[in-house]
């Protein structure tokens, strides 16, 4: 089985937890080292004290032997923990306390060393040792005094036990405390998933509740209705271009389905049946225009199409058009000029960006009337190119303007499918100039005329800074 | 003129077949890609019309083998418009021209003709209809004795058409090989139909026989008496 990552809140706990926990181990385990090492240090001072009040006792007797002058110090109490003995340089035993008796002797040999600590077990206890000699009477005796680590080792035991209980406590603690703070940080993250569930494809209208907007999680709503907002926009659009595009398709096929079922219901002339034939293939060959453009769209769309750019002269590029088209605008007596002072160079696809053009003039001439200008202004913009196809015709209604690069608008129903058109046009055009990286935009006043913007990246002429 | 046309649609098949038998052609059909290759590789045909997509054994496989059998027969391919990658892979592989699905019957017969004629000697310097006449080299045109004042473009639509005279001309095969451009779109096609209207005026003027006419939904055809 994978083991799945658990919540945020649990992961979040868990961490931190683990963090304070290694934290308190550090600290209490310097804490009982010190503290250990503090008490250790004050039992050597103990000993130390009672090796030099322990000097007092010892006499010098009459026949030049050294005695332990038992009556002027006993103190029952201490009798447990405590324990002196005293050896004469011969090893002899002046005096043995009762504690300490079960404590191995003192090896001689040992004893004219410098005076030192060690630790001794005996009968399952623990013992601190100070062992040295000390000249009594001007004789040497040796002296070890010892007193029992087991008050002490409790005392740290305590302490142990108090540090060892204590910190999975507070960690216990921290962690439940850490774990409310963490759901409570991440209730309102919650509490946007289960807002965003109810949001589905046909409830995309609806936005998430922005509590406080300037807190994080109100940043992150605003940019998940953000981008609803969009999808909605582009769900509206797909749906409007299924409706649209049905209905196009749908629309030859009704005719040719016509044609061929009122040229079946009676005895026709030869003549009729290839009249009748004809216009179902004009029919055919729209639907055919039709899919072609639509599998264009859908490449683009796809971001499939290769593009081979090169620098081109969009003024040489505005008389080509011009050039292949003029025939279009000769018929109806219009005037098609480009002008271009100088050439103005960038880097795009060519064939596609005349396909762009070309759908634009071609647009321009069909919608201006007989006897009017077309102007096609080529210019330098910074380090911007823009072509500007400027036309006399009748404009483009404000509320029009905004959809008129959409596929399948148009304004005139009736009158460009006469003209053969898709309606893909301009939408082909759009395509066309924003995969070359640039914007088409079109303005027109409320008199009359229409100027479509091709606005491309300059490349830079030799010798030239842009 | 034998030809072979691979194809396993049926009805793009039948459309082939009648297509070329009006244009008295031999026409056998294999309808899967062993038939094709069995016949192409055991009988002589002058041209083999070869569909891509077919089930079992591929367009492109087929053509490799007989390429790599020396069978030199010039090929035909037929691809869909979206695949683009087979139309070069074919074309690489020894295919002699390729048509994209669907297609126009005009332009099928035209590329048949052209394929057959290739490696005749085709230099003409005059072209000539009733009494219409082109003179290639003065790049003159004359009906009857009147000399017609063509653009540069009308001059070579005429041509095209000449050369294709009694044989239906689709827009685009006018697309391609007259304004060269490499896609039919609605303006170009506004183009050409003006194009041929100015044209039918200078050639077809008052009291001469009609010799451009226009096939509806199809194209044009020049000839002698109606199409």
């Amino acid at each position: 089985m994978r083991w799945v990552a658990p919540s945020i809140r649990v992961r979040l706990t868990g961490w931190y937890s683990l963090v304070l926990f290694l934290m308190l181990a550090v600290y209490a385990s310097a804490t009982y080292l010190a503290v250990r090492h503090e008490f250790f240090e004050q039992l050597e001072d103990q000993l130390h004290d009672d090796f030099e009040s322990a000097e007092g006792f010892l006499v010098p007797t009459a026949d030049g032997h050294i005695a332990w002058a038992t009556e002027r110090h006993h103190d029952p109490d201490e009798d447990e923990d405590r324990g002196i003995d005293v050896w004469a340089a011969d090893g002899q035993p002046i005096y043995r306390s009762g504690a300490s008796a079960a404590l191995p002797p003192v090896a001689l040999p040992a004893a004219t060393a410098a005076p030192r600590y060690e630790s001794l077990t005996a009968h399952a206890r623990q013992w601190r040792t100070l062992t040295g000699t000390t000249l009594v009477g001007g004789r040497s005796v040796v002296m070890r005094v010892s007193r029992s680590e087991d008050r002490l080792r409790a005392q740290v035991g305590e302490i142990l036990v108090v540090l060892a209980l204590g910190l999975p406590l507070v960690v216990a603690l921290a962690a439940v405390g850490g774990y409310l703070l963490a759901r409570r940080a991440l209730t309102p993250i919650d509490h946007l998933a289960k807002e965003a569930r109810r949001i589905t494809a046909d409830r995309l209208h609806e936005r998430l509740s922005i509590l406080n907007p300037n807190d994080e999680i109100g940043r992150l709503t605003a940019v998940i209705n953000d981008t609803y907002a969009r999808l909605e926009a582009s769900f509206e659009q797909l749906r409007r271009f299924t409706a649209d595009a049905s209905h196009e398709l749908r629309t030859p096929l009704t005719v040719i389905r016509g044609i061929g079922e009122v040229s079946l219901k009676d005895t026709r002339t030869a003549a009729e049946y290839q009249d009748g034939i004809g216009s179902m293939l004009e029919e055919v060959d729209r639907l055919t225009n039709l899919v072609d453009t639509l599998l264009r769209l859908s490449y683009g769309d796809a971001g499939t199409v290769r593009l081979t750019p090169e620098p081109i002269d969009l003024a040489a590029l505005a008389r080509e058009v011009t050039a292949s088209l003029a025939i279009l605008a000769e018929e109806q007596d219009q005037r098609l000029e480009v002008d271009a002072s100088e050439p103005v160079e960038a880097t795009v696809d060519r064939l596609v960006l005349r396909e762009a053009l070309t759908n634009v003039v071609d647009n321009a001439i069909k919608y201006s009337p007989k006897g009017s200008a077309i102007h096609i202004r080529v210019s330098a913009d910074g380090d911007r190119a823009v072509l500007a196809v400027i036309d006399e015709g009748p404009g483009i209604a404000v509320e029009h303007r905004g959809r008129i690069f959409d596929r399948f608008f148009r304004i005139d129903e009736g009158r460009s499918r006469d003209r053969g058109g898709t309606g893909l046009g301009l939408a082909i055009a759009r395509w066309a100039v924003e995969v070359n990286g640039g914007r088409i935009s079109v303005e027109s006043a409320a008199s009359g005329g229409s100027t479509f913007r091709i606005t491309l990246p300059r490349s830079p002429r030799k010798g030239e800074n842009v | 003129m034998r030809i072979l046309v691979v194809e396993d649609e049926r009805k793009i098949a039948e459309v082939l077949v009648s297509a070329l038998t009006t244009e008295h052609y031999d026409v056998v059909v294999a309808p899967t890609g062993e038939d094709g290759f069995f016949r192409a590789n055991a009988e002589a045909f002058d041209l083999v019309v070869l569909d891509l997509m077919l089930p079992g054994r591929s367009g492109l496989e087929i053509l490799q083998t007989l390429r790599r059998r020396h069978v030199e027969t010039p090929v035909l391919i037929l691809t869909a418009r979206d695949a683009i990658d087979d139309r070069v892979l074919g074309l690489d592989l020894g295919a002699d021209d390729y048509l994209v699905k669907p297609f126009a019957v005009p332009e099928v017969l035209a590329r048949v003709r052209a394929l057959l004629r290739r490696g005749r000697p085709s230099e003409v310097f005059r072209l000539k209809v009733a009494d219409l006449e082109l003179d290639l080299v003065a790049r003159r045109a004359n009906r009857g004795d009147r000399l017609l004042d063509l653009t540069v473009r009308e001059f070579e639509l005429l041509e095209y058409l000449l050369r294709h005279q009694g044989h239906l001309v689709s827009r685009e095969m006018l697309a391609r090989d007259v304004w060269r451009e490499p896609r039919r779109a609605t303006p170009l096609d506004n183009v050409i139909d003006v194009q041929m209207t100015r044209l039918r005026k200078k050639v077809d003027a008052q009291g001469s026989v009609r010799l451009i006419h226009t096939v509806r939904g199809v194209g044009f055809v020049l000839r002698e008496g109606q199409p």
